[in-house]
């Protein structure tokens, strides 16, 4: 059972504190291969990349870039061909089936533009997860704090009981994010989380997404190709042909402006 | 049509798993079925050939009902008949071979031998007797034998060598000279091989024997059996006598299987049941995962009923080739039955009697009932709108309720497919019965626990929701995956229900027949205990003087309370055979013994009277069906002239005779006017508290004199062991059922698996680990064989309540569980569920994350 560290532990961290050099995930030298149809295709040659502790990054890049499979491996959740992924100091590329498990339950988050939500369980229950998957009782205690912390963060205070069908997509979508922040992840990986809400929702779940970055520290890597979306990052790595060609420093904004990233972003023919 | 063709066979192929297991499934159903009716026509072919060898080329038997046998006059009445060719009379008298001086001493007596006296200057004409050694008799053989193979390799017998057999007290011991030796068993089945052949007149000198047991006879050309039925009955009127045609034979032997066939056809029911519960579970799902493809092919401009025509052409595919698999697999489960059940069967069965006529049936079913089951999820294929399908799949509600009209259409067909292949010989035969239960010889017993168990099955989907939390409470350790399996079995209600509903009728049938199965040991023991004055019984193959020194010995051992003779024999009432017994009466007033009906006389005065003589104590089963009253004077064929007995009580119950319950008459009668000459059995009852210091003094006693002791409790077992072993079997049949519906869990679980796949991939995105996966399926099975061992154990006490109603026989023997059958059901509910969820749960838990949240 993993430990849980209790909210103001978690909160003392503060927005964006450094460890050594303020790095909590790095990649090196990324390459990933898959075969397909007897042949070998690259996803990614070659992709190196840093996020520092509390950084909302961007990955930005055409259908097909390879984006989504730098975050699966970014994540744990696949095994790079060659290269490594450092996350909050563990290597992830080497690590057992066990450990990597472990990895993604106490480290990451995941949020995806399908909401994959458990369609008989409620939202309270779907929000909970995490902890009943750990062992970890989530009616008491901290767990349960921590719920009702997180449940207030996305605006779903009053829809505990509700499932899944009950919601709208935004809703359901904000139950997703609250699901992947509930257990205060070292990072968050979201892969197009709003591909599939309209303009209002996208809205509310990229601000949700910047106010946990900004406020409680949150450490998020984004998969995007809206550059609305992208502009909501303090970074934006823009990923082509499996490789990352233009990274684009925006900064953290209290005001999220998408146009200076759009005019970046013509000016390198996305 | 080519193209739809070829379509479906690759649908087919793509999803082999799933099509390897129904078609696993449609051959265990057709096994059963083929396997079913080849045993069944097997033991016709053994009967026939039974009745046939038994009556050689005779037209006619006439038998004697009485110990004495039929007199010289009689008999030679017989052959006096215009339309008698030949008459070939036979004595039949069963006894012991001379003790060997360096045998040592037994608590057991040795098997008895047949000795068959025959006539050898007729007895060619009448029956074969083909040798594998030496010679027939002759008129010349006077003290020569014939035996049979079986009896001269348990001897050592070869041509030359001597046999000697005890004969009656005044004629001793008698050695015959072996100069022949007959292939196989001899042609009668009561002897069980131990048969040897000797010429009439020396059997007669051997038994000191006036009469003969049996007259075969062929009937002149141009006379039919019937006439020569007429013929007889004209010639003799002076005793009593039994007319038997060779049909007869096979019909009284095939009527002692009746009840078990009866019951092996429910079983076989019930297992293509679950058969179709499986082709349809297959079908939906493949409809349902094809939806869109379907839409696809709607849009295009395919027509519903080429839609329809894709679906069945693939349960054609699987029907076909799942029924010729089932018939292979048929063959042998054909010869494991038979070899299961010929110990315990009134015949010897030989290797499977395959018949192109059940082979052709077994196909018939095994491809109908597929197209039934599919009928449903084709036509529902066919209504599949293009719009609809290119969205999502169809919805739910309607695919449940689809599923319980299909439910009825499947049961119609199988119930009419049972009441046109039930066994005629069940529905004529009221007798019971070589194992199998009573009450499911005709056909409105079988339709009543058949339409109970699709009663429970249309039940599962309203119990089935609450029923899984609770069987879930064993698997609460797992809590998170117990929550998550549960969540996994709600998601489609209808398909787990359907799933459920196979493994409830498989499980409740085990339950069902262990009930039956107990209810008629119960029944066997109250029979005994009713009407047997003893805990004790001292059998005896030939007739003991019923107040001779043996019985007087044996009282008067210390620690013996009471010795009291009966001797079974036939008598004839109003031209029928029936059988009667020989009792004391004050000794069952005595005892307490026998049960009087309402209105059936008075207990004393009614065993006084029987002891007195001209009365008679007539069962309430006769007593029912001849319409016979107490007080009335029934008139009874015996010897040469007619006896009258006044009803003196009618009771519930009495001593069991080899297929009917036996009249009660006093000794009187039964040694004057019926000749029976002496007790077939001695019951013992002793002092309490003295048994077991009694016993051995009795026992030793009763082999002194050849009588074989028998502890009631030991007769009750031995014949409920013979039960035991063909109720056996229809556990083993029914739990094919249960592999069937196990075959289907893993269908419903690997598409449950391949539906949940984005969800599974999310859930180890968010940290559970692959054994967290695999526990979370393996405990959806595991809740789903809890919950339905719960359900088929209910029902299946339900059902046995109803087996148990309908072949109480009059036994108020109260419903005991029979936790066995319980115990075995629940065990083989939850191991087969959860051996169906291993592969499926493999899958699971090997799929890769990524993949899996790519899945659409």
């Amino acid at each position: 059972m993993p430990s849980v560290p209790s909210p103001s532990e978690a909160r003392s961290s503060g927005p964006a504190v450094p460890g050594r050099d303020g790095t909590i995930l790095e990649a090196h030298n990324l390459i990933k291969t898959f075969r397909l149809g007897g042949r070998d295709v690259t996803v990614l040659h070659g992709v190196s990349l840093k996020v520092k502790r509390g950084e909302f990054v961007a990955l930005m890049g055409p259908s097909g870039s390879g984006k989504s499979t730098l975050l699966q491996l970014l994540g744990g959740l696949d095994r790079p061909t060659s290269g490594e992924v450092i996350l909050d100091g563990e290597v992830v590329s080497r690590l057992s089936e066990g450990e990597a498990t472990r990895l993604r339950r106490d480290k990451t988050g995941f949020v995806f533009q399908f909401f994959n939500l458990i369609p008989l369980l409620d939202v309270y229950e779907n929000v909970a997860l995490p902890f009943t998957i750990a062992g970890v009782d989530p009616r008491r205690g901290e767990a349960a704090a921590r719920i009702v912390d997180v449940l207030e963060m996305v605006d779903l205070v009053g829809c505990e009981r509700n499932r899944p069908d009950q919601l709208s997509a935004g809703e359901q979508q904000r139950v997703a994010l609250a699901r992947a922040l509930v257990c205060r992840p070292a990072i968050l990986l979201a892969d197009e989380p709003t591909g599939n809400l309209d303009y209002a929702n996208s809205g509310q779940i990229l601000d949700k997404l910047w106010r946990s970055c900004d406020e409680r520290g949150q450490t998020i890597v984004l998969v995007t190709h809206d550059a609305r979306a992208a502009a909501h990052a303090d970074r934006v790595l823009v990923i082509g042909d499996g490789a990352i060609r233009d990274e684009i420093e925006l900064g953290r904004r209290k005001e999220i402006d998408p146009r200076p990233l759009i005019t970046r972003l013509a000016q390198l023919g996305l | 049509m080519r193209r739809f063709s070829s379509l479906a066979w690759r649908s087919l192929l793509a999803r082999r798993l799933r099509s390897v297991l129904t078609i696993a499934g449609v051959g265990l159903g057709v096994a059963v079925l083929f396997a079913s009716l080849t045993a069944s026509a097997t033991m016709d072919a053994a009967v026939d050939r039974a009745a046939a060898d038994e009556m050689g080329h005779a037209d006619l038997r006439v038998q004697t009902l009485e110990e004495r046998g039929l007199s010289p006059e009689a008999v030679a009445a017989v052959k006096g008949v215009a339309g008698v060719a030949v008459a070939a009379p036979a004595l039949e008298r069963k006894t012991y071979l001379a003790a060997d001086p360096n045998q040592t001493a037994s608590s057991a007596l040795p098997a008895p031998v047949t000795v068959l006296g025959i006539d050898p200057s007729v007895e060619s004409q009448v029956h074969d007797m083909p040798l594998s050694a030496g010679r027939r008799l002759d008129d010349t053989d006077s003290l020569s034998a014939v035996v049979t193979q079986t009896l001269a390799a348990e001897q050592h017998l070869r041509i030359g060598d001597s046999i000697t057999v005890n004969g009656s007290v005044k004629s001793g011991p008698q050695a015959f000279s072996v100069v022949g030796i007959v292939v196989g068993d001899g042609a009668l089945p009561d002897a069980a091989g131990r048969l040897l052949f000797v010429p009439l007149a020396s059997a007669a000198t051997l038994f000191d024997a006036t009469g003969v047991t049996r007259v075969d006879l062929t009937a002149r050309p141009g006379v039919s059996a019937d006439e020569l039925s007429r013929q007889i009955e004209a010639a003799i009127k002076t005793e009593p006598y039994l007319l038997q045609k060779t049909a007869d034979t096979a019909d009284s032997l095939r009527a002692q299987t009746a009840d078990y066939r009866g019951t092996l056809l429910l079983v076989v029911a019930v297992v293509l049941f679950a058969g179709a519960f499986l082709i349809f579970n297959t079908l939906s799902m493949t409809v349902t995962e094809r939806a869109r493809e379907v839409g696809l092919l709607r849009a295009a401009g395919t027509s519903r009923s080429q839609v329809m025509s894709f679906v069945l052409l693939q349960a054609l595919v699987l029907g076909a080739v799942g029924s010729g698999v089932g018939v292979v697999a048929g063959v042998g489960l054909a010869a494991l039955t038979l070899a299961w059940v010929s110990a315990t069967g009134p015949v010897a069965l030989s290797a499977p009697d395959i018949a192109p006529g059940s082979v052709a049936l077994a196909l018939l079913v095994g491809v109908v009932v597929t197209l039934a089951a599919s009928l449903e999820p084709a036509w529902r294929a066919g209504r599949i709108p293009p719009i609809e399908a290119l969205r999502r799949g169809p919805k739910g509600a309607v695919a449940g309720e689809a599923r319980l009209r299909w439910l009825g259409l499947v049961f119609g067909v199988l119930a009419l497919a049972a009441v046109v292949v039930w066994p005629r010989a069940a529905e004529s035969s009221s007798a019971s019965t070589s194992g199998g239960v009573a009450g499911t010889s005709g056909v409105g017993g079988p339709l009543m626990v058949y339409a109970l168990l699709l009663f429970a099955v249309l039940l599962v989907p309203r119990v089935l929701g609450p029923l899984l939390r609770l069987t879930g409470i064993p698997f609460r350790v797992f809590r998170n995956e117990e929550r998550l399996a549960r969540s996994a079995l709600a998601r489609d209600s209808s398909r787990t229900a359907l799933t459920a509903g196979a493994m409830v009728i498989g499980l409740a049938m085990v339950v069902a027949l262990g009930a039956a199965a107990l209810n008629v040991r119960q029944i066997g023991a109250h029979w005994l205990a009713e009407t047997i004055p003893g805990t004790e019984v001292l059998t005896s193959i030939r007739p003991v003087s019923p107040t001779g020194a043996v019985r007087d010995q044996i009282a008067a051992i210390p620690g013996v309370k009471s010795v009291s003779p009966v001797g079974l024999f036939g008598v004839g009432l109003g031209n029928v055979r029936q059988e009667a017994a020989a009792i004391v009466g004050r000794d069952f007033a005595s005892d307490g013994r026998l049960v009087f009906v309402t209105n059936g006389g008075d207990p004393a005065s009614a065993f006084a009277a029987l002891d007195a003589g001209g009365t008679v104590i007539v069962p309430e089963s006769l007593a029912t069906a001849s319409n016979i009253r107490l007080g009335d004077t029934l008139d009874f064929t015996s010897g040469q002239t007619s006896t009258r007995l006044r009803v003196v009580g009618i009771v519930a119950h009495s001593i069991p005779g080899d297929s009917e319950e036996a009249i009660l008459v006093g000794w009187s009668d039964a040694v004057g006017p019926f000749g029976a000459t002496g007790a077939d059995f001695f019951a013992v009852r002793y002092a309490a508290g003295q048994e077991a210091a009694a016993r051995n003094l009795v026992d030793a006693t009763a082999l002194q004199y050849a009588l074989q002791p028998e502890n009631l409790d030991r007769v009750t077992g031995t014949v409920g062991d013979a039960l035991d072993r063909v109720f056996k079997l229809l556990d083993a049949l029914a739990l094919i059922a249960v592999l069937i519906a196990g075959l289907g869990m893993v269908n419903t679980l690997s598409m449950s698996v391949f539906e949940r796949a984005r969800e599974i991939g999310v859930l180890r995105a968010t940290g559970m680990s692959s054994r967290q996966v695999w526990a979370m399926v393996v405990i959806e099975a595991g809740s789903l064989g809890v919950a339905g061992a719960l359900i088929g154990t209910l029902v299946g006490l339900f059902v046995g309540g109803l087996l148990v109603a309908l072949s109480s026989g009059g036994f108020d023997v109260g419903f005991s569980p029979p936790w066995d059958s319980i115990a075995l059901a629940a065990f083989f509910g939850v191991v087969i569920s959860v051996t169906a969820a291993v592969y499926p749960a493999g899958i699971a838990s090997r799929q890769s994350i990524v993949q899996a949240l790519q899945h659409e």
